[in-house]
Order: C-alpha cells, then structure tokens, then sequence
C-alpha cells in the first residue's frame, strides 16, 4: 500500500488513457441515450448535476411559482451572464489541474479599462469599441502573465495566481483613483441595457462564449491538449504535447474570457469600482465544480460548467424568491464546494491530497 | 531539474533560506535609518511592532498550514467573524465575548481541516470553502454592517490598546502566541510530526504517523490564531465588520513565504515568519514614506509574494507543477 518515491501527489491513472476516450467520456454529459448502455457509478455522476438542477428548479417553482414566470427567467439569465463567461475561462485551468484564483484581479482590470477608455466621468476619454477590445486585450494579457509566471518559474497555479489576483486588484483600484468611475457610453451600457429577442444582449454574449468554449474543447488541438495534460501530465509530455506552450495558452484563454466578463461587468453595473470582482472567484468555482468538472483534472468540460453556473444562479434567484437572507448565499456556495468535490473527486487516484 | 552548479547549490541550501530574510530586514532598517535618522528609536519601534501584531498572529496560524504543504485561505474570513462576534457580543457577555469569538475560530479552522481530510479536498479549495461558508454567516450575523463597539463595551477591550510598562498589550499578546507556537513546532509530538508530515507525507505515513489528526490539528491551530487576530484587529480599530480582515490575506501568506517558510512544507517556521511580518510591515511603512501610491500596495505584496515563492520553492518535491 505504501506509495513512496520523490513525487509528493501520486496519481494513479489507468495507463494510457487515450485523448479520444477522454473526450468521449465528456460528451456523455450529453448523449443520455448512450449511457443506458454503459454501467458503473462514473457514467452517473456525470448526469447528477443535470439531475440537481432539474430537481432545484422543479422544488422551487412548487414553492414559488414566480419563479417561472417570463420575467423572472430572463433575470435568471441575466444574472447568470457574468458567471458563465468567468467559468468558461475557470473550466480550461481546471481541467488541466490547475486553478486560477486570480479572477477577481483579470476581472476589475478589464472593467477598468473599459471603464476609464470609454466615455466616463473620470476622464476625457472616448474610444468606444475599442476600449472594450483593449479591456480584452488587457484581460488576456493578465492570463498570459499568469501562464508564464507558473510555466517559466515554475510555482503551482494557486500560488501564481494568486498574486496575480492581487496585482491586478492593485492596478485596478490605482488606475480607478480608488473611487468609483461611471460607464456614460451608450452603446457599451446597451450590452446590458438593450434586449434582443427578450434576452439582454449580454446574454448573448455569454451564450456566444459558451458556443466558442465548447468548440475549443471539442474540435481544437488545444482542447484536446488541455484535456491530456489534465488527465496525465507525463503521458501528454511523452506523446508529444507541447505542455508549456499549452499551458501558458490556456491561461490566456482563461483571461480572454475573464476579459469579456469584465466588460460585462462594468456594463451591467455602469461603472467601475475597487470591489466589481468581489465573490466573483467564489461563483465561478463554485460553477465549475458542481458541474462536476474535477479539480484533479482530465474530467469534465463547459457542458458540465454551463449546467453548474445554473444550478448556482437558479439557487441564489431561488433564495431570493424564498425570502432567504441573501448574505447566506456564500455559506451555501461554499457548503456546494465542499459537497461537489467530496462527491465528484476520484479519490482512487490521490493517495495524498495536499 | 539539478543542475550540478556550485554557485546554485549554496543559494537553495537550507541555511541561506533562513538567513537571507533576516539579511534583507536589517537591510531595510538600516536603509530607513540612513534615509530618516531616528527612526531606530524605542518609540517607533514599538509602533512598529504593535503595527505588526495583528498581521504576524494571522502569518503564525497560518505557518502551521503552510509548514505541513497546505494552504488556508479561511483566515481573513475566519478574523473577520470573530470580530464581528466579538462586536456584537460584547455588550451582553462583557469579557466572556473573547472566548467565544476565539473558539469560533477554533471551530472553523477544525471544520477546514476535516473537510480537507476527512473529504480528501485539496486545502487551497477546501479552505477556500469553508472561508465563503464563513463569510456567509458573518456578513448574515452583521446583516452585511460594520458594528461599532460602543462606548460601555469598550471598557472591556481597552485593555488590549493599553500598554504595559511602556510595552503595548497586543505585542505582548503576539509576543505569547509567537513564543508558544515556536516552542509547540520545536518541542512538542504535534510540532516534529506537522515537520515530518510536510516534509515527505509517505514516509511520514510510514513511519506510523496520523497524518490525519495532525493536519486537523494544524489547521484548527490555524483558524484559531486567526480569530485571536481578528479580535485584536477589532478591539483596535473598535468596530467589527464581514470585510474587516479581507485585505490581510495576502500579506499574511506573504509574511510566511518572504520569511522563508517553503510552500512545499516541512521547511521554515515561526521564527521566520516574526522575520517576514516584520519585513511586510516595515516595506508597508516604506511605501508610504517613499511615496509610493497607497493603492499599489496589494501589486507590489503580489509581486513580492510570486518572486518570494519562486525563490523558496522545493522544485524537487513535486512531480508535477500544476
């Protein structure tokens, strides 16, 4: 039983786990039809979060029946804009193992440039579109750096982002003055504001960057790459993954995306301040983990994070509707976590957890 | 990845981590004394020791954490709701307040240790939990305010903003808590068996020691010292607050890793961490004395924490850097 031997986590994989039948393994999220066929308690727990989520909206609706009313749907799906867009970011770290913590930090600096570059009341400015494409920018350039620190210094993710995080906050609320600067363009404020076949266009935006992540996992050389690296990082280096250029890669995408949601942000807010990213990190793992997405890595995909950010925002409207303090929400986010991760984790594959 | 070059081996061997900080901290003294003279005086001195009290209290829980391979990112959390608790409480139980602020720490950290091993939760998402679960219930106790300690509770916290033949209470407090956690890491069966388990679990495991019940231990040891800090943090500042202690995290884990503590475990301690609290707090008062900007603050710590890391890290220890 004793695993000695230089490296401190162990990890047990069945040998060889090809990329293909990773992938399939993700994708049964999304043909039930196929499971019938397949048995073991892995295939369903791919579908219990589908489950959780059908049952939550289910016991919600008996207890509210508001909560299925148009108009409360389309504020559901408003509110899940944001966390989506961070959790698509989230779910390629963490399916490589890894894990960004620096969400809140890429998130107050895009909203920050958006803000400050776009017509504002703080300064002059006036560039339109192109501060949000320069607040992208800004936030994919915090994810390289974070991919570059972790790969070139080599320091675990957690660290690495970690003062990312921090150094982005720093810049943020420095450039911001440490007040509060509002969003006067039109057309940007419009993302939230403007609706399009009943959705607010942020909506939209989120739903496209889902369409785009679910692409990158399944049908791009990156995707599968990150995959492998998740599943076993020896294995990918041995067949020939580029593991570094992945992984700086990733967290660029990861930032891409973090970059969108601060755009979206500051949108729907109509300002930039020093606490727009506040419990947004929280959200987003919460998300990526109830989904069922392992923080080992190497399992699960955006279909599962697309399911978790709904079960996370169905349960806060749910609380709202329910009259529960929302101050509450975050022990039930946190209780989430842990329940998520003890169900999901495959602990035959960690002899010691750290 | 050992390169076999001489000049590298001195600089990542064991005695130079433990000396390097304190190099660097006289290095500072001697900078601001050049550039302020005077400021070597046992007033400011003292100043700046009570300034670093909250902050060094808060690094030591979390050196246990730490020197076991882990992480706990509950404390800001957990210091934030004893404060709050202890806010709220003091006008009805007076000084009984404390002790229940204290062991709602004690709790919590225990909560974070068996949910990391009972669960098998990796500590950073683990403690990352329970520090949301935490502020969920603090900002629901507080209904989301700063609480004012009033003026009849604040007979009951003077004594920690008194001093004590010229020295603060809340240096002696952390002067205790520091003395104590170094003499229960070097003395005691918990103190070697937390070394041994962050130096290599396996043979640690191995050799018959219940890693699950230290690791319990060190974290419930952990979210205690950070509630004795969010009490002191509150009695200072008199008022408690869901938020109060949020902007400590990152200098507390700083304080750890700049002081020489390995995040890989089994290597540092106390004694430098009171190094690395002390080197925080007085690149803090430089800051402002530079004039650098008070809200760039959180980028330089950031930065410092990634390089004090990049440098500390035991490469060797990990198979795979994830």
């Amino acid at each position: 039983m004793t695993q000695t031997g230089s490296g401190f986590l162990t990890i047990h994989t069945e040998p060889l786990k090809s990329v293909s039948d990773i992938e399939r393994t993700t994708l049964m999220t999304l043909i039930p039809g196929r499971i019938a066929g397949l048995f073991g308690g892995r295939r369903w727990r791919s579908l219990a979060p589908l489950a959780v989520l059908i049952v939550l909206c289910v016991l919600i609706a008996i207890a509210n029946p508001n909560f299925i009313e148009l108009r409360n749907l389309v504020r559901v799906a408003n509110s899940a804009a944001v966390p989506l867009t961070l959790a698509m970011g989230l779910t390629f770290i963490i399916l490589m193992g890894s894990i960004d913590l620096s969400v809140e930090g890429t998130l107050s600096v895009s909203a920050m440039v958006v803000v400050l570059l776009a017509a504002n009341d703080g300064n002059g400015n006036d560039y339109g579109w192109w501060a949000v494409l320069a607040a992208i920018v800004a936030g994919t350039a915090m994810g390289f750096v974070s991919g570059l620190v972790q790969t070139m210094l080599r320091i675990p993710s957690f660290m690495a982002t970690l003062g990312m995080w921090f150094i982005g906050l720093g810049l943020s609320v420095y450039m911001l003055g440490g007040s509060a600067i509002r969003l006067n363009d039109a057309s940007i404020r419009d993302l939230a504001l403007h609706r399009f076949f009943g959705m607010p266009l942020a909506v939209w935006v989120a739903t496209g960057a889902f369409l785009l992540a679910a692409v990158i996992q399944y049908h791009t050389k990156l995707g599968r790459h990150i995959l492998a690296i998740g599943g076993d990082e020896d294995v990918a280096k041995l067949s020939g993954v580029n593991v570094i250029r992945v992984r700086i890669t990733a967290f660029a995408l990861a930032g891409f995306f973090f970059g969108i949601a601060g755009v979206l942000a500051a949108a729907q807010l109509g300002q930039s301040h020093a606490v727009i990213g506040d419990g947004r990190l929280f959200a987003a793992v919460t998300a990526v983990v109830v989904g069922g997405t392992a923080l080992t890595g190497g399992e699960g995909g955006v279909v599962n994070t697309l399911i978790g950010v709904l079960i996370v925002t169905v349960l806060a409207n749910g609380m709202i509707l329910l009259g529960i303090s929302p101050y509450i929400q975050q022990t039930v986010q946190g209780l989430m976590i842990i329940a998520a991760v003890a169900l999901s984790l495959d602990r035959m594959r960690l002899r010691i957890v750290k | 990845m050992n390169e076999p070059f001489p000049l590298r081996r001195i600089f990542e061997g064991k005695w130079t981590q433990g000396a390097i900080p304190l190099v660097l901290l006289v290095a500072l003294l001697l900078i601001i004394e050049i550039a302020a003279p005077g400021f070597l005086t046992g007033e400011t001195v003292s100043l700046l020791f009570a300034n670093t009290a909250v902050l060094f209290i808060l690094a030591t829980g979390v050196t246990f954490a730490i020197l076991l391979g882990g992480i706990d990112l509950s404390i800001q959390a957990v210091a934030s709701l004893a404060s709050v608790i202890l806010a709220q409480l003091l006008p009805s139980l007076g000084l009984a307040a404390f002790p229940v602020a204290i062991l709602s720490g004690l709790a919590f950290g225990t909560l974070s240790g068996i949910v990391h091993v009972k669960l098998r939760v990796p500590s950073f998402v683990a403690t990352l939990a329970t520090g949301g679960v935490v502020t969920g219930i603090a900002l629901w106790v507080s209904d989301g305010r700063a609480i004012t300690i009033e003026e009849g509770g604040r007979e009951n916290t003077a004594w920690i903003n008194a001093t004590v033949v010229g020295v603060p209470v809340v240096v002696l407090i952390s002067a205790v808590i520091g003395i104590a956690a170094f003499l229960a890491l070097r003395y005691t069966r918990f103190g070697r068996q937390a070394i041994a388990v962050g130096a290599g679990e396996p043979a640690a495991w191995a050799a018959g020691i219940n890693v699950d019940r230290t690791k319990i231990v060190a974290f419930a040891a952990s979210g205690m010292l950070a509630a004795v800090a969010g009490v002191v943090l509150a009695a200072r500042l008199s008022s408690g607050s869901p938020v109060l202690a949020n902007q400590l995290l990152l200098p507390a884990i700083a304080a750890v890793i700049v002081g020489g503590t390995a995040i890989t475990g089994g290597l540092g301690g106390v004694a430098r961490t009171a190094v690395g609290a002390l080197i925080i707090s007085i690149v803090r008062i430089g800051m402002t004395f530079v004039g650098v900007n008070i809200f760039l603050e959180n980028m330089v710590f950031g930065a410092v924490l990634i390089a004090a890391v990049a440098i500390t890290i035991d490469r060797s220890k990990i198979a795979v850097i994830k």
